[in-house]
């Protein structure tokens, strides 16, 4: 029962980051049409800049709202400076065909990510480090006994839940939440409704980077902080954002908790290094019997 | 008053416009018939700034068109009803009608409740289902909600792309007449789209006939139903 608990709280804990990471990843994609694999690069690069800060004396906290402001301005420089761009380009032939129109934002996602990988390998020498964390990672005690949860899987279930519910407010409550949506599902008639949607769309790139930017500060107190600590969590992340269905963001994160779930309980009743077949086994499971994903609806052509 | 002159729209250099001129006066509405291919979709598309023209201009009043974005056009107090009753069908009737206002809700929020209730009392079916998702709409319901999201903008200029395309008789009969008792109450100018000659023309108060991407009658609307053989030769009937 022990075991269970601690697999099934951890898995909780680690499926909130993934989910985070796949709302982020579905954000864009949603909006841009891009999968953005520099996504955990600029992750890295915020949590390191926060751990510089609290390396200097500044306290948890303010390291912490930094890395959140620098994650948004990270994404929208993504769009801005290079995205927006390169998919503008009316005249040029290489822009012509679709497949070329789909494929080259994403190479430059890889491209992004490698800068921003060096870049971390100049100013920081590359180096592993430890992050703190707000919260000690100890078991929580009810009167002598130790509960399967520890403080800081507390800590992460409830940012994220926070961040979750702040998002499902912006999205269903508020005109720019509209605007996202309707931006999404169809660019045209939004921008016959008087509506910015290259702006719209670089604010999804702002949130997805607080998002993504977020899950680093949150996983890198268990797993330390290097230029490449943080890839695994994109395969995790891209999964979950799969098994829910691309481009639904309910689904996303409903498929970000059932991965931590499954990678838990793979740790603690089999063994870690089987972890990867697991999620292997899981995606195509989940791609055979829903391939539209869990929440994703099923394209239907008109003719 | 909307002048257009000299108009050429090209695509992969065949031109869809060659050349068109023609005015359409304000709180008059204005019939573009044409066969399939004639360029009336891409003459809507250019006045709202979805296409770039190659030369030619689009003033609406002292306001050159063809240098702005798609979205200071629609700013600018001109909507436009696309082809195939476009709405967002994932999103709710209510979120439809509510994105035509979004640009303004700022500083017009009072103003913006007032035209949801008037398009709501102009398409009352549409209050009744404001809650259901507007791909579970019928044709006709589609239509109306497209044309309501255009009006919650309060546009000086409506460009409507064939509202009668794929619907029963006397449900485009029905829109087009809404149409035509909101331009005379309001003084709405109305630049209408038609390949549907006849309903479109009976309402309206000039006639334009495109054929190839060029003008080839501007009249009054009552002659241009007059002419047989005008229609007979660019229309087929």
């Amino acid at each position: 029962m022990t075991s269970f608990l601690t697999a099934f709280f951890s898995g909780t804990a680690q499926g909130a980051i993934y989910a985070l990471v796949s709302l982020g990843l579905v954000l864009v994609w949603r909006g841009a049409g891009v999968v953005n694999f520099a996504q955990m690069g600029q992750a890295m690069f915020t949590t390191y800049i926060a751990s510089q800060l609290i390396q200097h004396g500044y306290s948890y906290w303010s390291a912490f709202i930094v890395a959140l402001v620098c994650g948004a301005a990270l994404g929208a420089i993504v769009d801005l400076g290079l995205m927006r761009p390169l998919t503008s380009r009316k005249n040029s032939k290489l822009l012509n065909s679709q497949s070329m129109r789909t494929t080259i934002p994403v190479i430059a996602s890889l491209g992004i990510l490698g800068v921003l990988k060096a870049l971390a390998g100049i100013f920081w020498a590359g180096e592993e480090r430890g992050f703190p964390s707000p919260v000690a990672p100890n078991a929580i005690k009810i009167g002598q006994t130790n509960l399967a949860i520890t403080g800081f899987d507390l800590f992460v279930i409830g940012v994220v839940f926070l961040t979750l519910v702040l998002t499902t407010i912006f999205f269903t409550r508020t005109g720019m939440g509209l605007a996202m949506r309707a931006s999404a599902l169809n660019p045209e008639v939004t921008r016959l409704s008087g509506i910015k949607v290259g702006s719209v769309r670089t604010l999804g790139w702002a949130i997805s980077g607080t998002a993504s930017s977020l899950a680093g500060l949150l996983v890198t107190p268990r797993t330390n902080l290097s230029p490449n600590t943080l890839d695994l969590l994109l395969i995790v992340g891209f999964t979950a954002a799969v098994v829910g269905g691309l481009s639904s963001l309910m689904g996303c994160v409903l498929g970000g908790f059932i991965l931590g779930y499954v990678i838990s309980f793979v740790n603690v009743y089999s063994a870690p290094e089987n972890v990867f077949i697991a999620i292997l086994i899981f995606l195509l499971l989940a791609l055979f019997i829903r391939p539209q994903g869990i929440l994703g609806s099923k394209e239907v052509r008109r003719v | 008053m909307l002048a257009i002159s000299n108009l050429v729209t090209e695509f992969d250099s065949v031109k869809a416009l060659n050349g068109i001129s023609f005015q359409a006066k304000p709180g008059l509405i204005t019939t573009v018939i044409g066969a399939n291919g004639a360029g009336k979709s891409t003459l809507l598309r250019t006045i709202s700034g979805l296409e770039k023209p190659t030369s030619g201009s689009i003033k609406w009043f002292d306001q050159e068109l063809t240098t702005k974005s798609v979205e200071s056009i629609v700013r600018s107090g001109i909507a436009q009803v696309p082809e195939g009753h476009a709405v967002i069908s994932q999103l709710s009737v209510a979120e439809n009608i509510e994105l035509g206002g979004l640009f303004r809700r700022r500083s017009f929020r009072g103003d913006l409740a007032v035209a949801t209730k008037e398009v709501y009392e102009l398409f009352p079916i549409l209050y009744e289902r404001r809650n259901e998702a507007a791909g579970s709409l019928s044709g006709g319901e589609r239509q109306m909600l497209a044309i309501s999201r255009a009006l919650v903008s309060r546009p000086k200029l409506l460009l409507l792309d064939e509202p009668s395309l794929g619907l029963a008789p006397m449900i485009s009969a029905q829109i087009i007449s809404i149409v035509n008792n909101l331009c005379r109450a309001t003084g709405l100018t109305v630049l209408l789209v038609e390949q549907n000659a006849n309903t479109a023309l009976a309402v309206a108060d000039h006639g334009i006939l495109l054929a190839l991407g060029k003008v080839v009658a501007d009249l009054p609307a009552k002659e241009l139903i007059a002419d047989s053989s005008l229609r007979a030769a660019y229309l087929g009937y």
